[in-house]
């Protein structure tokens, strides 16, 4: 009772001065907190931006150069479905390719047959003039490279005839894709349009697979599907599932990195603070001494001040922290990041412990002479 | 009644310098005492020691059965918040804590708080209705009457008071020595230290020091 109406009046009395401690206190924590959910959200979102890059893992048959066969169609691919699970990756998308070479107007142009509608999934950055198509096959509907289009001059709506020697085809264009890459020059057919031209049924020269998951779960699930799938050649696209757990190492290394920083300056200045308080103290320790008081139980009621102090900032630090790594996940990942409640009592403490390196200029508290201070000196 | 206080060749020196040099007397218990000397004489270091704020070089300070040469600094903080109620100069308040505050500072550092307990004491001190006062807020006379409700409150053996009207007027030096007068006729022990002999005269005994020796010794003709 007594000690809460001394910690008060403690608190009161010095309330200029600890004010700015106050603030230097919200300021880390609000910080801390936002960079710890940051941190915690990272992976999520590291993973969400290395998706934009398209598919992360090929699987292609075991020799090289030679088709696979799609026996039994959808069903084959079951086991790219089936590993997630055990994994903790999760299948963005997944479609086979098989590559084939037709003419228009005399001309050759590679022909990718694919599962149409995963095309947009598989390839997030891709543009298109026109239309995505929503099922595998299309009904007819195509969609061709910006360069195709260009040569031939088609548009959407307009029609693209396609002949493999006495074998054609006619394919009405849906959309124009803008991808930036080879596929530009491609065309984009449905699969047993492509058999049909190549007079090659359930052939597929590779299959891509857009996998969500930290760096390390897709590297589980590409294990996995590998052991599962013993006649093919699984391989993750390194330079992508790499790249993102480089990043993510290094990220996570410059946040706990600018978390210490910003935890080394907040106790700087509390206890800068502290030392300004502890000589303007000197008088009441002197006096309390004398009264009997034992300098465990005086520099306990500035050790509760600190803590109250690093506990009160620790809390309003906190709730700024969630508007900051909102504006942070806005600013650089285009998306707010949801608050995380969790981090909420390791921030207090952090703080907390923080705010108690201001005791230790309380340290010299316990040379002080009441003798000496009670003659005024 | 048997000696509260017993003081035998007590030594004390600051580097070179000897503040007191072998002094030795008894106080009874129930004895107002007044320590009386020019600056310098080692009246302060005295009641320092006395009062477990200090510890001698040499000799023996008994204070209640207690030497307190002998105490760690955890034994004097025990010392002090038991035995000692100390009146200073200064007043030494704490100026952040009310008058009831500032007394009841003393009683947690001694054991619980009672805050009745420390408004009858500062009712006893005619000032009942000054106990949310700040010391900021109080009289030079009202903050000593203070100090002397907190020197009270925890009934102590021996009362110390350095120069207990040395910082007031006259008519709140009246007030304040009638409140020690109070006290001695009570019962309490009391160690004063004055310049003044007006006041030295209204102790039992008055103990000249002179260059940390004991110079004289005056029993009060009265006594």
């Amino acid at each position: 009772m007594m000690f809460g109406r001394l910690l008060w009046k403690l608190l009161r009395s010095n309330r200029g001065r600890l004010a700015v401690a106050l603030v230097a206190v919200i300021s880390g924590s609000a910080v801390v907190s936002a960079l710890l959910t940051v941190q915690l959200d990272i992976s999520r979102k590291l993973t969400q931006e290395f998706r934009l890059l398209g598919p992360n893992i090929v699987i292609s048959a075991k020799n090289s150069g030679q088709n696979m066969k799609l026996e039994g169609g959808h069903l084959a691919l079951r086991p790219a479905e089936d590993q997630t699970n055990a994994s903790g990756a999760s299948l963005a998308a997944m479609a086979p390719f098989f590559y084939t070479v037709a003419r228009v107007s005399g001309t050759p142009v590679i022909v990718s047959g694919t599962w149409l509608d995963q095309l947009p999934r598989l390839n997030p950055t891709w543009r298109i003039q026109g239309d995505w198509i929503a099922d595998h096959d299309g009904n007819g509907h195509s969609l061709i490279g910006r360069k195709v289009a260009q040569q031939f001059g088609a548009v959407p709506g307009s029609d693209l005839e396609l002949e493999t020697g006495e074998r054609h085809a006619v394919l009405r264009i849906s959309g124009v894709i803008d991808s930036g890459t080879a596929e530009d020059n491609q065309i984009f057919a449905d699969l047993p349009t492509a058999w049909r031209l190549a007079n090659d049924p359930n052939a597929v020269t590779l299959i891509q697979l857009n996998v969500t998951g930290s760096s390390a779960a897709i590297g589980a699930y590409a294990g996995h599907l590998e052991a599962s799938m013993p006649d093919f050649n699984v391989h993750p696209v390194r330079a992508v599932t790499d790249a993102e757990g480089n990043l993510l190492n290094r990220t996570r290394l410059l946040i706990v990195s600018m978390i210490l920083l910003i935890m080394a300056l907040t106790a700087l200045c509390v206890l800068a603070t502290m030392t300004a308080l502890a000589t303007e103290r000197r008088a009441d320790v002197g006096l309390m001494k004398a009264l009997g008081g034992t300098i465990t139980r005086i520099v306990g009621l500035f050790l509760a001040e600190l803590g109250v102090l690093g506990a009160v900032g620790g809390v309003i630090g906190c709730f700024g922290g969630v508007a900051l790594a909102e504006w942070i996940g806005r600013r650089v990942f285009g998306a707010a990041i949801a608050p995380r409640w969790e981090i909420f009592p390791l921030t207090i403490a952090l703080m907390v412990v923080v705010a108690m390196a201001g005791a230790l200029p309380l340290q010299a508290l316990g040379k002080v002479k009441p003798a000496v201070i009670l003659r005024g000196e | 009644m048997g000696a509260l206080v017993q003081i035998e060749n007590l030594r004390k020196e600051f580097g070179n310098v000897r503040a007191l040099d072998g002094v030795s007397f008894d106080v009874q218990a129930g004895e107002w005492i007044a320590i009386m000397g020019p600056s310098g004489s080692g009246k302060t270091t005295l009641i320092n020691i006395l009062g477990g704020l200090d510890t001698p070089t040499s000799g023996q300070a008994l204070v209640d059965g207690v030497d307190v040469a002998r105490l760690d600094e955890g034994g004097l903080a025990r010392f002090r918040a038991e035995k000692i109620g100390f009146v200073f100069q200064q007043f030494h308040l704490v100026r952040y804590l009310t008058a009831l505050e500032n007394v009841m500072l003393a009683q947690y550092f001694h054991s619980t708080t009672s805050e009745s307990e420390a408004r009858e004491a500062l009712t006893r001190v005619g000032l009942a209705d000054r106990v949310t006062h700040l010391p900021g807020q109080l009289s030079g006379g009202e903050q000593q009457r203070v100090a002397v409700a907190r020197a009270l409150i925890n009934s102590p053996k021996l009362i110390l008071a350095d120069e207990p009207t040395g910082n007031l007027d006259e008519a709140n030096e009246k007030i304040v020595l009638k409140l020690l007068q109070e006290l001695h006729d009570e019962g309490h022990t009391i160690i004063m230290v004055t310049h003044a002999p007006s006041i030295g005269e209204l102790a039992d005994r008055r103990i000249d020091l002179a260059h940390g020796r004991l110079a004289a010794e005056h029993v009060a003709r009265r006594a």
